[in-house]
């Protein structure tokens, strides 16, 4: 028998009025079937509402099956006696770092799972400091959970659950709150416990390139597993995976989209190195010609451009001049948050902000529109100094809509309506005016119009961000700032927003300043992008200038799209291709251009 | 501002108050506080002093930063005074217009100054060199003999504990919330009162909003570790005396017998 298996498994959310009586059933399992062996390394998949969150409760006996009957290690999660044993046996870890964190000290935190257990002290020890050694936060012992990255936490969250010395870890979207850092941080701890400690790991997650080392991929839909098979099965149903509302990863695309158009290169490509090997092997080495000159020569040359070739009217920009920014000034913590930065946003533009968390992006957007003012320098919104008393803030607001991380955490109305009306009506619209620019700003956003008048608790996670976006474009601004607005969401509604993002830009002409830390969104939808390190903005350019310089991305924390890594190092092995390649699109063109006909005979 | 409030803050440093068991501490502020209502005479009041300014030295925190601490009673402080002053009947020393500070008066706000003082000096030594858990644990152990009465002492100090560990959270989360809401034009500044109470609306729906999300996770990730109250539970760090502990509490006998001493020789200095 395998460490968990699930038959016929059904589980019922039921909602209910305030006397209690049922309204609604939402069907949230129907009917799951699987097995995972000893020791595997699983990998969970599905868009939002699939059901998968609520399957991995079931693992740790948190919820019940309605129907059917989930074993973890031979126990029937169903039986009381077994309770203990199995939260024990399946740790979890769970999507918030900050909400799983129970003790003010890393090390107290660790502890707790064994203290209930009722471990004695002495041996509460012995597997706080092994446990902690394990995923590399002993030195963190005695900080508090507060001062650690997002990474870090859930490292000290997977130390929680390794001290009960568990046999499986099912970990819940763990990275899907972190930056890329972080995120490479927890997947490679939960890689290594796999690998070293033989612990199954159960990783439930959106991104596709998380998936690629697993040993098996279980893709739910509805309640049920819609797919299942190791990574390489799974990617190469490409369509199949979009109808599902998700994506694969970079070269698996690539590969797809090639054979789409008359390529024939076999399935199962998953990584850079697979693409590399089956592209030589299937244009049977003719491009070899031995390393083509070094990328390196050709990025030097771009290395302090700043294209000049846009003209910006400084009469209808965004304008910071000589900015800083001092937290805490006079004070032994005084920080510089802002490091003289100098940056115009022209009308129209499309600027992707990237930089790692602590660079100083925030604190940067919040200069945008008033909300912080710059402790050195100036701000300029056509021509007129905002930072000026009797500069009119409340209407830069309105001109500059700022739409913050998880910007549904704000809503409070009643009614979507009411929610999306709250914007105008502080600037000081009439109902009617307001109203009408509600509805305006939630058809842009695509709302199906019969959630408007529901409460703004009640809709999905992707409504709810829409309706939050629309809150802010009600107020009609003319430069538009999102800060990560795909944060959380599956791939589908991860590009439905971006393409919401593009429309607005597209036909309403708003100016975009979209800061995130996916460089594959940014290489797909920007026309500029802004890298900011320490507080400074380092390099300002277009996609293909930015991504040339690789290296001093990576020294920063950041990185490239892989299809741009996947072009450099075709170009190492001869193939003669541009190596400032940023989407896919783009590179299937290029690879088109050398490899003109596709097939073998072509040449 | 409140960076000011030093009260509940921790000061980190390696000293021998900050190595006595939670439990000592906490009882020692206790007799100090006890001490000074009852004992109102010049001579116990100089006991007392010299009592704290001993512990803060060996606390090796610093006195200034203890003062900054002072800061948010000001105003406190100088009601009690002023009241103190005018209000109290006796004989006159100084008169301004219609009311006339006596002797007694003088005398009774110098005093009820000094020891209120005292008493935010002598507690916030306490809870500046125990870390928040410490506190936790030794409220835990001294309130246990209250578990005979039904009380639920483990569940209380979990909850004082849990909530040492979301209030910066909630705080940083307050201020996302109101920027967000001013970046949609919210004013939080002008108004009148009732404008300014309903502009809190759009921070506190979702403050509150998020305080439950956040309350529902945390609660369902500690019973996916196990907790089922406290009941069974070991202790990772279990409280115990030790040497350091029993010399306190000697400490603390030598001040009472000399407190009460002083308390005796000096007479009732001062009325009521």
């Amino acid at each position: 028998m395998g460490i968990i298996e699930a038959k016929d498994l059904v589980y019922e959310y039921i909602k209910r009025d305030e006397e209690g009586n049922v309204e609604g059933v939402v069907r949230a399992l129907s009917g799951v079937n699987l097995a995972i062996k000893k020791g595997e390394f699983i990998a969970v998949l599905g868009g939002n509402g699939s059901g998968k969150s609520t399957f991995a409760k079931h693992i740790n006996a948190i919820l019940y099956p309605g129907e059917g009957t989930v074993y973890v290690d031979g126990k029937d999660t169903r039986k009381p006696e077994n309770l203990w044993d199995i939260r024990q046996e399946a740790g979890m870890i769970f999507q918030n770092p900050d909400n799983q964190i129970i003790g003010n000290v890393v090390e107290e935190d660790v502890g707790f799972g064994p203290e209930n257990m009722g471990i004695p002290t002495k041996e509460i020890w012995e597997r706080v400091i092994e446990s902690l050694k394990a995923v590399g936060m002993y030195e963190y012992r005695k900080h508090s959970p507060n001062r650690l990255s997002g990474g870090q936490k859930q490292r000290v969250a997977i130390a929680g659950v390794m001290a009960m010395h568990p046999k499986c870890i099912i970990m819940d979207e763990p990275t899907a709150m972190l930056d890329p850092m972080g995120r490479k941080e927890v997947i490679r701890q939960a890689r290594a416990l796999n690998d070293v400690e033989r612990i199954t790991i159960i990783l439930i997650t959106h991104y596709m390139e998380e998936v690629i080392y697993a040993d098996r991929v279980f893709v739910m839909d509805k309640g049920q597993i819609a797919m299942q098979g190791t990574p390489a099965e799974i990617f190469s149903d490409v369509e199949r995976l979009r109808e599902l509302r998700l994506d694969v990863p970079q070269p698996a695309m690539l590969a797809h989209e090639l054979n789409k158009t008359g390529f024939n290169l076999p399935y199962g490509i998953l990584t850079r190195e697979d693409f590399i090997h089956e592209l030589v092997k299937y244009t049977g080495g003719r491009f070899y010609g031995g390393a083509l000159e070094n990328v390196e020569e050709k990025k030097s040359a771009f290395r302090h451009t700043t294209p000049g070739v846009i003209k910006r009217d400084p009469r209808e920009s965004l304008i910071l001049d000589h900015v800083s920014y001092v937290y805490e000034k006079g004070t032994s913590e005084e920080i510089r948050a802002l490091d003289d930065i100098s940056v115009q946003i022209g009308k129209g533009e499309f600027i992707g902000l990237i930089g790692h968390t602590g660079s100083g992006k925030s604190t940067f957007v919040q200069h945008l529109n008033g909300l912080v003012a710059p402790s050195e320098g100036h701000v300029y919104y056509k021509g007129e100094d905002i930072s000026e008393k009797k500069y009119d803030r409340k209407k830069l607001r309105s001109k500059v809509g700022l739409v913050f991380q998880y910007p549904e955490h704000q809503l409070f109305e009643e009614t979507v309506f009411k929610d999306v009306c709250f914007g105008p009506k502080n600037i000081g619209k009439t109902q009617k005016e307001a109203e009408l620019a509600a509805f305006e700003a939630l058809r842009a956003v695509r709302l199906p119009e019969e959630y408007y008048y529901s409460s703004p608790f009640e809709l999905s996670g992707g409504q709810k961000r829409r309706v939050a976006i629309a809150g802010v474009l009600a107020m009609k601004p003319e430069i538009l700032v999102l800060d990560e607005p795909t944060a959380g969401l599956d791939p589908k509604g991860r590009d439905e927003i971006l393409d919401l993002v593009k429309d607005l830009h597209d036909k309403q002409n708003i100016t975009i300043v979209l800061v995130s830390h996916s460089m594959e969104d940014v290489a797909n939808y920007v026309d500029r992008i802004l890298v900011m390190d320490k507080g400074s903005i380092i390099m300002d350019g277009d996609p293909k200038h930015i991504y040339m310089r690789s290296d001093e991305l990576e020294s920063m924390g950041l990185s490239a799209p892989q299809v741009t890594y996947l072009m450099r190092s075709l170009r190492e092995r001869g193939f003669d291709l541009d190596p400032g390649i940023t989407t896919i699109d783009d590179a299937v063109k290029e690879i088109r251009r050398l490899v003109p006909s596709g097939g073998k005979t072509g040449v | 501002m409140l960076r000011d409030i030093t009260l509940g803050q921790y000061y980190n440093a390696d000293s021998v108050i900050h190595k006595l068991d939670p439990r000592t501490k906490i009882v020692g502020t206790f007799v100090f506080i006890i001490s000074l209502f009852i004992f109102r005479s010049f001579l116990a009041t100089a006991v007392a002093a010299i009592f704290l300014i001993s512990m803060i030295k060996l606390s090796k925190v610093p006195f200034s930063y203890m003062v900054r601490g002072m800061k948010s009673i000001v105003f406190i402080l100088l009601i009690t005074v002023i009241f103190n002053m005018f209000l109290t009947p006796g004989i006159p020393v100084f008169k301004i217009w219609n009311f006339s500070i006596t002797d007694e008066g003088l005398k009774i706000a110098i005093f009820t100054a000094i020891r209120l003082v005292f008493l935010i000096i002598g507690s916030s030594l306490m809870t500046l060199t125990t870390t928040p858990n410490n506190l936790t644990d030794g409220l835990e152990s001294l309130m246990s003999p209250l578990k005979i009465f039904r009380v639920p002492v483990h569940e209380v100090a979990m909850m004082m504990s849990i909530a040492l560990r979301f209030i910066p959270i909630l705080m940083e989360e307050t201020d996302k919330i109101m920027k967000a809401q001013e970046a949609r034009g919210a004013d939080f500044e002008s108004g009148n009162i009732l404008e300014r109470a309903k502009a809190l609306i759009p921070i506190l729906v979702p403050l509150f909003v998020s305080a439950f999300r956040r309350a529902n996770d945390l609660a369902m990730a500690m019973e996916a570790r196990c907790y089922r109250g406290g009941e069974g539970r070991t202790k990772m760090k279990p409280l115990s005396y030790n040497r350091r502990d029993h010399v306190a509490y000697g400490v603390f006998a030598l001040y009472i017998v000399l407190i009460i001493a002083a308390g005796i020789l000096g007479g009732r200095y001062l009325p009521i």
